[in-house]
Protein backbone atom coordinates (compact mmCIF):
# COMPACT_ATOMS: atom_id res chain seq x y z
CA UNK A 1 0.00 0.00 0.00
CA UNK A 2 3.08 2.24 0.96
CA UNK A 3 4.49 3.76 -1.90
CA UNK A 4 8.31 3.50 -1.12
CA UNK A 5 9.13 6.84 -3.27
CA UNK A 6 7.30 8.74 -1.18
CA UNK A 7 9.32 11.71 0.15
CA UNK A 8 8.87 12.62 3.47
CA UNK A 9 9.64 15.69 5.34
CA UNK A 10 10.17 15.78 9.01
CA UNK A 11 9.96 18.48 11.07
CA UNK A 12 10.45 18.98 14.69
CA UNK A 13 12.90 20.80 16.87
CA UNK A 14 13.99 17.44 19.19
CA UNK A 15 16.33 15.16 17.47
CA UNK A 16 15.20 12.40 19.58
CA UNK A 17 11.51 13.34 18.02
CA UNK A 18 12.45 13.02 14.12
CA UNK A 19 14.40 9.77 14.92
CA UNK A 20 11.02 8.11 16.06
CA UNK A 21 9.35 9.69 13.75
CA UNK A 22 11.59 8.37 10.80
CA UNK A 23 11.69 4.95 12.18
CA UNK A 24 8.16 5.08 12.27
CA UNK A 25 7.91 5.78 8.68
CA UNK A 26 10.77 3.11 7.79
CA UNK A 27 8.51 0.64 9.45
CA UNK A 28 5.20 2.01 7.42
CA UNK A 29 7.77 1.55 4.24
CA UNK A 30 8.47 4.90 3.41
CA UNK A 31 12.34 5.20 3.49
CA UNK A 32 12.47 8.36 1.64
CA UNK A 33 12.94 11.11 4.41
CA UNK A 34 14.54 13.67 5.11
CA UNK A 35 14.30 16.25 8.11
CA UNK A 36 14.32 19.79 9.21
CA UNK A 37 14.57 21.43 12.61
CA UNK A 38 12.48 24.23 12.58
CA UNK A 39 9.74 25.83 10.30
CA UNK A 40 12.40 28.37 8.69
CA UNK A 41 15.15 25.21 7.80
CA UNK A 42 12.00 23.25 6.65
CA UNK A 43 10.63 25.86 3.97
CA UNK A 44 13.87 26.26 2.99
CA UNK A 45 13.87 22.15 2.01
CA UNK A 46 10.42 22.26 0.47
CA UNK A 47 11.22 25.29 -1.70
CA UNK A 48 14.40 23.44 -2.97
CA UNK A 49 13.13 19.93 -3.57
CA UNK A 50 10.34 17.28 -4.45
CA UNK A 51 8.56 16.51 -1.67
CA UNK A 52 5.25 14.91 -1.56
CA UNK A 53 4.26 15.07 2.26
CA UNK A 54 5.28 17.30 5.72
CA UNK A 55 5.27 15.75 9.10
CA UNK A 56 5.26 18.41 11.79
CA UNK A 57 5.37 19.13 15.33
CA UNK A 58 3.92 22.64 16.30
CA UNK A 59 5.87 23.78 18.93
CA UNK A 60 9.28 24.80 17.47
CA UNK A 61 12.41 28.07 17.87
CA UNK A 62 12.31 30.28 14.95
CA UNK A 63 8.86 29.48 12.97
CA UNK A 64 6.26 26.98 14.80
CA UNK A 65 4.50 24.26 13.02
CA UNK A 66 1.56 26.12 13.08
CA UNK A 67 3.19 29.15 10.78
CA UNK A 68 5.36 26.82 8.35
CA UNK A 69 1.78 25.34 7.57
CA UNK A 70 0.47 28.44 6.67
CA UNK A 71 3.74 29.99 4.94
CA UNK A 72 2.77 26.39 2.96
CA UNK A 73 -0.56 27.22 2.09
CA UNK A 74 0.14 30.62 0.73
CA UNK A 75 2.95 29.62 -1.65
CA UNK A 76 1.30 28.62 -5.40
CA UNK A 77 4.22 26.20 -5.45
CA UNK A 78 3.82 23.95 -1.86
CA UNK A 79 -0.13 25.03 -1.31
CA UNK A 80 -1.23 21.11 -2.35
CA UNK A 81 1.07 19.68 -0.20
CA UNK A 82 -0.29 17.05 2.76
CA UNK A 83 1.00 18.34 5.59
CA UNK A 84 -0.01 16.09 9.42
CA UNK A 85 0.40 17.93 12.74
CA UNK A 86 2.39 15.29 15.29
CA UNK A 87 2.16 17.40 18.62
CA UNK A 88 2.19 17.70 22.10
CA UNK A 89 -1.11 19.65 22.44
CA UNK A 90 -3.96 17.82 22.83
CA UNK A 91 -5.81 21.23 23.24
CA UNK A 92 -9.25 21.52 21.22
CA UNK A 93 -8.49 24.86 20.40
CA UNK A 94 -4.73 24.13 19.23
CA UNK A 95 -6.69 21.71 16.75
CA UNK A 96 -9.63 23.87 15.21
CA UNK A 97 -6.48 26.42 14.83
CA UNK A 98 -4.46 23.26 12.53
CA UNK A 99 -7.41 22.30 10.69
CA UNK A 100 -8.44 25.89 9.56
CA UNK A 101 -4.76 26.20 8.62
CA UNK A 102 -5.30 23.64 6.39
CA UNK A 103 -3.69 20.64 8.24
CA UNK A 104 -4.58 17.52 6.75
CA UNK A 105 -4.76 15.83 9.87
CA UNK A 106 -3.92 15.84 13.61
CA UNK A 107 -1.96 13.45 15.63
CA UNK A 108 -1.09 13.54 19.27
CA UNK A 109 1.97 12.22 21.04
CA UNK A 110 2.87 9.79 21.98
CA UNK A 111 1.50 7.81 18.83
CA UNK A 112 2.24 4.81 17.27
CA UNK A 113 3.32 3.49 14.03
CA UNK A 114 -0.43 2.17 13.97
CA UNK A 115 -1.80 5.30 14.58
CA UNK A 116 0.59 6.74 12.11
CA UNK A 117 -0.54 4.42 9.48
CA UNK A 118 -3.88 4.63 9.95
CA UNK A 119 -3.59 8.71 9.62
CA UNK A 120 -1.56 8.55 6.60
CA UNK A 121 -3.56 6.06 4.34
CA UNK A 122 -6.98 8.35 5.62
CA UNK A 123 -4.97 11.15 3.81
CA UNK A 124 -3.48 9.51 0.90
CA UNK A 125 -6.89 8.51 0.32
CA UNK A 126 -8.84 11.40 0.85
CA UNK A 127 -6.21 13.29 -1.82
CA UNK A 128 -6.64 10.03 -4.41
CA UNK A 129 -10.66 10.81 -4.43
CA UNK A 130 -9.95 14.76 -4.30
CA UNK A 131 -7.56 13.94 -7.50
CA UNK A 132 -9.82 11.85 -9.22
CA UNK B 1 -10.74 8.30 22.39
CA UNK B 2 -8.46 6.20 23.11
CA UNK B 3 -7.39 5.71 27.12
CA UNK B 4 -4.19 7.81 26.41
CA UNK B 5 -1.52 8.51 28.53
CA UNK B 6 -0.98 12.05 29.55
CA UNK B 7 1.60 14.32 31.19
CA UNK B 8 -0.31 16.50 33.57
CA UNK B 9 0.85 19.94 34.63
CA UNK B 10 0.82 19.36 38.62
CA UNK B 11 -1.69 21.51 40.51
CA UNK B 12 -0.49 20.62 44.15
CA UNK B 13 1.11 23.74 45.20
CA UNK B 14 1.22 24.99 49.03
CA UNK B 15 3.87 26.86 51.28
CA UNK B 16 6.92 25.67 52.60
CA UNK B 17 7.74 26.66 56.21
CA UNK B 18 11.30 24.98 55.69
CA UNK B 19 12.41 27.12 52.98
CA UNK B 20 9.81 29.75 53.48
CA UNK B 21 8.68 30.17 49.79
CA UNK B 22 6.22 28.78 47.88
CA UNK B 23 6.09 24.92 46.57
CA UNK B 24 4.56 23.09 44.06
CA UNK B 25 4.70 19.03 44.46
CA UNK B 26 4.86 16.87 41.82
CA UNK B 27 3.62 12.97 41.67
CA UNK B 28 4.50 10.09 39.31
CA UNK B 29 3.35 11.33 35.29
CA UNK B 30 3.22 15.48 36.27
CA UNK B 31 5.70 17.97 35.62
CA UNK B 32 5.83 22.00 36.88
CA UNK B 33 7.40 24.77 35.38
CA UNK B 34 7.59 28.13 36.62
CA UNK B 35 9.17 31.83 36.28
CA UNK B 36 8.88 32.46 39.95
CA UNK B 37 11.26 31.76 43.06
CA UNK B 38 9.64 28.94 43.94
CA UNK B 39 10.41 25.38 45.19
CA UNK B 40 9.74 22.49 43.22
CA UNK B 41 9.62 19.42 45.03
CA UNK B 42 9.15 15.39 44.51
CA UNK B 43 9.82 12.23 46.03
CA UNK B 44 12.01 9.25 43.39
CA UNK B 45 12.07 6.21 43.95
CA UNK B 46 12.50 4.22 40.44
CA UNK B 47 11.18 7.20 38.78
CA UNK B 48 13.41 9.98 37.42
CA UNK B 49 13.02 13.81 37.39
CA UNK B 50 14.95 16.11 35.36
CA UNK B 51 15.34 19.49 36.47
CA UNK B 52 15.87 21.84 33.47
CA UNK B 53 16.00 25.22 33.77
CA UNK B 54 17.00 28.30 31.70
CA UNK B 55 20.78 29.53 33.06
CA UNK B 56 20.32 32.96 31.73
CA UNK B 57 16.38 33.63 32.65
CA UNK B 58 15.60 31.48 35.94
CA UNK B 59 12.88 29.82 34.39
CA UNK B 60 12.81 26.79 34.97
CA UNK B 61 11.24 23.13 35.80
CA UNK B 62 10.90 19.46 36.96
CA UNK B 63 9.23 16.17 35.40
CA UNK B 64 8.79 13.02 37.24
CA UNK B 65 8.35 9.53 35.11
CA UNK B 66 9.23 6.30 34.95
CA UNK B 67 9.15 3.95 31.25
CA UNK B 68 6.90 1.52 30.74
CA UNK B 69 8.23 -1.91 31.34
CA UNK B 70 8.78 -3.07 28.31
CA UNK B 71 11.22 -6.26 27.01
CA UNK B 72 15.07 -6.22 26.94
CA UNK B 73 15.17 -5.49 23.13
CA UNK B 74 13.57 -2.54 23.75
CA UNK B 75 16.40 -0.56 24.78
CA UNK B 76 18.17 0.07 21.97
CA UNK B 77 14.69 0.47 19.52
CA UNK B 78 13.86 3.94 19.20
CA UNK B 79 10.12 3.75 18.59
CA UNK B 80 9.86 1.17 21.32
CA UNK B 81 6.53 1.98 23.98
CA UNK B 82 9.66 2.96 26.50
CA UNK B 83 11.32 5.38 23.97
CA UNK B 84 8.11 6.91 22.62
CA UNK B 85 6.86 7.61 26.23
CA UNK B 86 10.12 8.85 27.81
CA UNK B 87 11.00 11.47 24.72
CA UNK B 88 7.01 12.68 24.98
CA UNK B 89 7.72 13.22 29.19
CA UNK B 90 10.89 15.30 28.22
CA UNK B 91 9.53 16.85 25.34
CA UNK B 92 6.50 18.08 27.44
CA UNK B 93 8.34 19.77 30.41
CA UNK B 94 11.04 21.38 27.53
CA UNK B 95 8.17 22.53 25.75
CA UNK B 96 6.57 24.20 28.43
CA UNK B 97 9.59 26.12 29.28
CA UNK B 98 10.08 27.22 26.28
CA UNK B 99 6.77 28.29 26.09
CA UNK B 100 7.27 30.54 29.44
CA UNK B 101 10.28 31.98 27.56
CA UNK B 102 13.35 29.75 28.49
CA UNK B 103 16.01 29.39 25.13
CA UNK B 104 16.99 25.94 24.30
CA UNK B 105 20.71 26.61 23.98
CA UNK B 106 20.46 28.45 27.58
CA UNK B 107 18.83 25.58 29.19
CA UNK B 108 21.03 23.57 31.57
CA UNK B 109 19.70 19.75 33.34
CA UNK B 110 20.16 18.25 36.77
CA UNK B 111 19.22 14.78 36.68
CA UNK B 112 17.65 12.39 39.75
CA UNK B 113 16.06 9.29 40.89
CA UNK B 114 16.72 6.12 39.28
CA UNK B 115 17.07 3.82 42.45
CA UNK B 116 16.57 0.45 42.66
CA UNK B 117 13.83 0.49 45.18
CA UNK B 118 11.34 -2.22 43.77
CA UNK B 119 13.25 -4.98 44.08
CA UNK B 120 11.41 -7.83 43.50
CA UNK B 121 8.98 -5.69 41.24
CA UNK B 122 10.52 -6.39 37.76
CA UNK B 123 13.31 -8.83 36.70
CA UNK B 124 15.04 -5.46 35.41
CA UNK B 125 16.54 -3.03 37.37
CA UNK B 126 13.72 -0.13 36.30
CA UNK B 127 15.59 2.21 37.90
CA UNK B 128 18.80 2.00 35.77
CA UNK B 129 16.77 1.83 32.81
CA UNK B 130 15.04 5.43 33.73
CA UNK B 131 18.45 6.92 34.70
CA UNK B 132 19.90 5.77 31.20
CA UNK B 133 17.22 6.97 29.33
CA UNK B 134 17.35 10.37 30.48
CA UNK B 135 20.97 10.88 30.28
CA UNK B 136 21.31 9.73 26.64
CA UNK B 137 17.93 11.77 25.58
CA UNK B 138 19.80 15.10 27.11
CA UNK B 139 22.72 14.08 25.24
CA UNK B 140 21.30 13.21 22.21
CA UNK B 141 19.31 16.71 22.85
CA UNK B 142 22.11 19.16 23.57
CA UNK B 143 21.20 19.94 26.89
CA UNK B 144 24.36 20.29 29.53
CA UNK B 145 23.96 18.23 32.45
CA UNK B 146 25.76 19.93 35.03
CA UNK B 147 24.27 17.85 37.86
CA UNK B 148 22.97 14.44 38.87
CA UNK B 149 22.49 11.55 41.16
CA UNK B 150 20.91 8.35 40.50
CA UNK B 151 20.35 4.86 40.91
CA UNK B 152 21.60 3.47 44.49
CA UNK B 153 19.24 1.58 46.21
CA UNK B 154 17.64 4.61 48.46
CA UNK B 155 14.49 6.63 47.19
CA UNK B 156 15.26 10.46 47.21
CA UNK B 157 13.19 13.70 48.16
CA UNK B 158 14.45 16.23 45.41
CA UNK B 159 14.00 19.90 46.21
CA UNK B 160 14.90 22.23 43.37
CA UNK B 161 14.82 25.93 43.21
CA UNK B 162 14.45 27.29 39.43
CA UNK B 163 15.38 30.37 39.72
CA UNK B 164 19.02 29.78 41.31
CA UNK B 165 19.39 26.03 40.00
CA UNK B 166 20.14 24.88 43.27
CA UNK B 167 19.11 21.10 44.11
CA UNK B 168 18.74 19.52 47.63
CA UNK B 169 18.49 15.96 47.60
CA UNK B 170 17.75 14.03 50.65
CA UNK B 171 17.93 10.26 50.75
CA UNK B 172 15.66 8.33 52.50
CA UNK B 173 17.39 5.60 53.92
CA UNK B 174 14.34 4.53 56.42
CA UNK B 175 10.87 4.75 54.39
CA UNK B 176 7.91 5.43 57.37
CA UNK B 177 5.31 4.13 55.13
CA UNK B 178 4.24 2.31 51.98
CA UNK B 179 3.12 5.28 50.03
CA UNK B 180 6.35 6.12 47.77
CA UNK B 181 6.07 2.33 46.72
CA UNK B 182 2.62 1.94 46.25
CA UNK B 183 2.46 5.67 44.08
CA UNK B 184 5.11 3.93 41.85
CA UNK B 185 3.54 0.45 41.14
CA UNK B 186 0.01 2.27 41.04
CA UNK B 187 1.88 4.21 37.82
CA UNK B 188 3.62 1.41 36.68
CA UNK B 189 0.21 -0.20 36.39
CA UNK B 190 -1.05 2.43 34.84
CA UNK B 191 2.10 2.75 32.08
CA UNK B 192 1.22 -0.97 31.29
CA UNK B 193 -2.25 -0.57 30.80
CA UNK B 194 -2.89 2.04 29.18
CA UNK B 195 -1.98 2.33 25.82
CA UNK B 196 1.19 4.82 24.86
CA UNK B 197 -0.33 6.34 22.23
CA UNK B 198 -1.97 9.75 21.77
CA UNK B 199 -5.54 10.82 20.01
CA UNK B 200 -6.05 10.71 16.78
CA UNK B 201 -8.10 13.62 15.63
CA UNK B 202 -10.40 13.13 12.50
CA UNK B 203 -11.22 16.11 10.35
Amino acid sequence: MANPNTKFLVVDDFSTMRRIVRNLLKELGYNNVDEAEDGVMALAKLRSGNFDFVVSDWNMPNMDGLTMLQQIRADPALSSLPVLMVTAEAKKENIIAAAQAGANGYVVKPFTAATLDEKLSKIFEKLEKAGG
Amino acid sequence: MVNAIDEQLATNLYFDKTFNCEAAKILPGEYYTTNRDIVIVTVLGSCVSACIRDRVSGIGGMNHFMLPEGSPADANNPISESARYGTYAMEVLINQLLKGGARRENLEAKIFGGGNVLSGFTSINIGEKNAAFVRKYLKNENIRVVGEDLNDVYPRKVYFFPRTGRVLVKKLKQLHNNTLITREETYAKKLKTDKVAGDVELF
